[in-house]
């Protein structure tokens, strides 16, 4: 990286503080990424493929096959590895291209990779950080995850409305001990991944975050 | 000279299909295709007759001042063929992704699971291809691949032996040993209509040697073949297809992709190409 990159990225990354931006984003709930399943999310207009290795380890790769450019989270996962379903090129837990079926005798370069992102489990829920980071995985303190909702809204929007400065985790506490993780996922839609007491009823509580959703998304209507 | 990309010849609709006029796209712009008493037509926006030709069951124009007939295919013309129009499907994918697909074997086994290609038999041999100078075109001949049912009427797994063929930027003709007929080509074709550069009309045609299943076995069989690739073709990143190396890894298996690209950027056909990696 030239001098002249690192200055840009320390500063771009000085502006995405100030304006609240997080290193650590909530992107599903483990049991929505079973062992042996692979799906597509996006975060802050980056397409990712989320897969779950059949041993439970859980991944977040860019959506492209460096191949063809197909998107992988339409791809298989056998074992550990993950497939592309164009020509079945795997992909190991580092993203290195391991297997190339139409050459079978063929040892991949290593420079055949998929790009990877840091990927942790926490509180069962599943989080990925866009850009290497010190930062610490959010502790949702005992706290169980809900569901997730799709809000139609920019995330700073959602922020504001629920009355919180942009972090990781947002403890709203109330009746039901809510913390919510946004996820930008376009730059005018997101989603809430909510977390409730562990005693909390989830039906009620999913009720009760519905009603929020309408009322955020109508304040700005 | 070169042809533009408006001087080639493109096709816009089955000659089955004219009866009401139908309005279309063809490279981001609006025609409009039909019959008249004079026979058929084909008119831009601005009413001007585009020039036609009919072949192949169907209905070519060309935006511009083609320079060349419209390619033929010899074979499909021997006696004894059935002669299929299948339809037409509509893909949000660049043109040139629709045939840089036609012309990879390599997916058989993963996109059209034990149809085209099964597990554990993926690996690709080596094959030929060169571009024709002579004619202008790209073929890749000497192409051999195992396929559990290679058409309606194949009972079993063969090895089933390919040519293909790229005659026009946005046309492909596959030649497909025939079952029934040793020493002849079953022939599939891949027509292209750019609707824009990121989204086209596909119009397969096929000339088989087949007597045993209808019209309507054969047409639904490539239509169920042709909806597995556009599965895959929406899904490409980026949609257009890159011409400059960088962007995508070509191995062995690929030398028909890699010379069509070649082709492409040689001939100054970026019409559906993205040219510089982003
Ligand atoms: S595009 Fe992924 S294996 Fe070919
Ligand atoms: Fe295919």
């Amino acid at each position: 990286m030239g001098r002249l990159d690192f200055a840009r990225c320390a500063l771009l990354e000085c502006v995405l503080r100030e304006r609240g931006a997080v290193d650590w984003i909530a992107v599903g709930l483990s049991v929505d990424v079973p062992a042996g399943t692979v799906v597509p999310r996006r975060v802050n207009d980056t397409d990712m493929a989320i897969w779950c290795s059949a041993a439970g380890k859980l991944h977040a790769w860019g959506d492209r096959c460096p191949h063809r450019g197909m998107r992988l989270s339409h791809g298989f996962v056998r074992g550990e590895t993950l497939s592309c379903i164009y020509h079945g090129w795997q992909y190991g837990m580092d993203g290195t291209c391991s297997y190339i079926p139409a050459h079978p005798q063929l040892e991949p370069p290593k420079t055949i990779c998929a790009r990877s992102y840091a990927c942790n489990e926490q509180d069962q829920m599943i989080w990925v950080a866009l850009a290497p980071t010190q930062a610490k995985t959010p502790d949702a303190e005992g706290r169980r995850p809900v569901r997730s909702l799709e809000i139609t809204l920019p995330v700073a929007k959602v922020a504001e409305g629920l009355g919180h400065p942009m972090s990781s985790l947002m403890v709203l506490g109330g009746v039901y001990d809510l913390a919510v993780a946004l996820q930008p996922s376009t730059q005018h839609s997101c989603v809430l991944h909510a977390f409730a007491g562990a005693d909390q009823e989830r039906k009620q509580v999913s009720r009760h975050l519905e009603k929020m959703r309408a009322e955020l998304e109508s304040a700005d209507a | 000279m070169r042809e533009a990309v408006d001087d080639h010849w493109y096709p816009v609709g089955l000659l089955s299909g004219l009866e009401d006029t139908r309005k279309t796209l063809l490279l981001g712009r609006e025609i409009a295709v039909g019959r008249n008493g004079a026979g058929v037509f084909v008119r831009d926006a601005a009413g001007r007759a585009l020039p036609t030709v009919a072949r192949f069951g169907h209905l070519w124009t060309s935006p511009g001042q083609p320079t060349r007939d419209l390619f033929t295919i010899p074979e499909a013309d021997t006696p004894g063929r059935q002669l299929v129009d299948v339809g037409s499907v509509r893909v949000k994918c660049s043109p040139l992704r629709a045939v840089e697909n036609f012309l990879d074997i390599a997916h058989f086994p993963f996109v059209h699971t034990d149809i085209l290609g099964a597990e554990p038999h993926t690996e690709v041999e080596r094959y030929q291809v060169d571009i024709r100078e002579e004619v202008d075109e790209v073929w890749a001949t000497e192409v051999k691949f195992f396929q559990p049912q290679a058409a309606r009427s194949a009972e079993g797994g063969i090895k089933t032996e390919y040519m293909y063929r790229v005659p026009a930027p946005t046309c492909a003709v596959l030649y497909k040993t025939c079952p029934p007929r040793p020493g002849e080509w079953d022939v599939i074709t891949l027509f292209v209509q750019p609707l824009t550069e990121e989204w086209c009309e596909v119009w397969p045609w096929m000339a088989l040697y087949d007597d045993q299943s209808t019209m309507a076995e054969m047409v639904s069989f490539q239509q169920m073949i042709f909806m597995q690739d556009r599965s895959i073709l929406e899904n490409q990143i980026p949609r257009k297809l890159p011409l400059d190396p960088g962007m995508e890894v070509p191995t062995q298996a690929d030398m028909t992709s890699v010379a069509y690209r070649r082709w492409l950027k040689r001939i100054g056909y970026t019409y559906g190409a993205q040219l510089v990696a982003a």
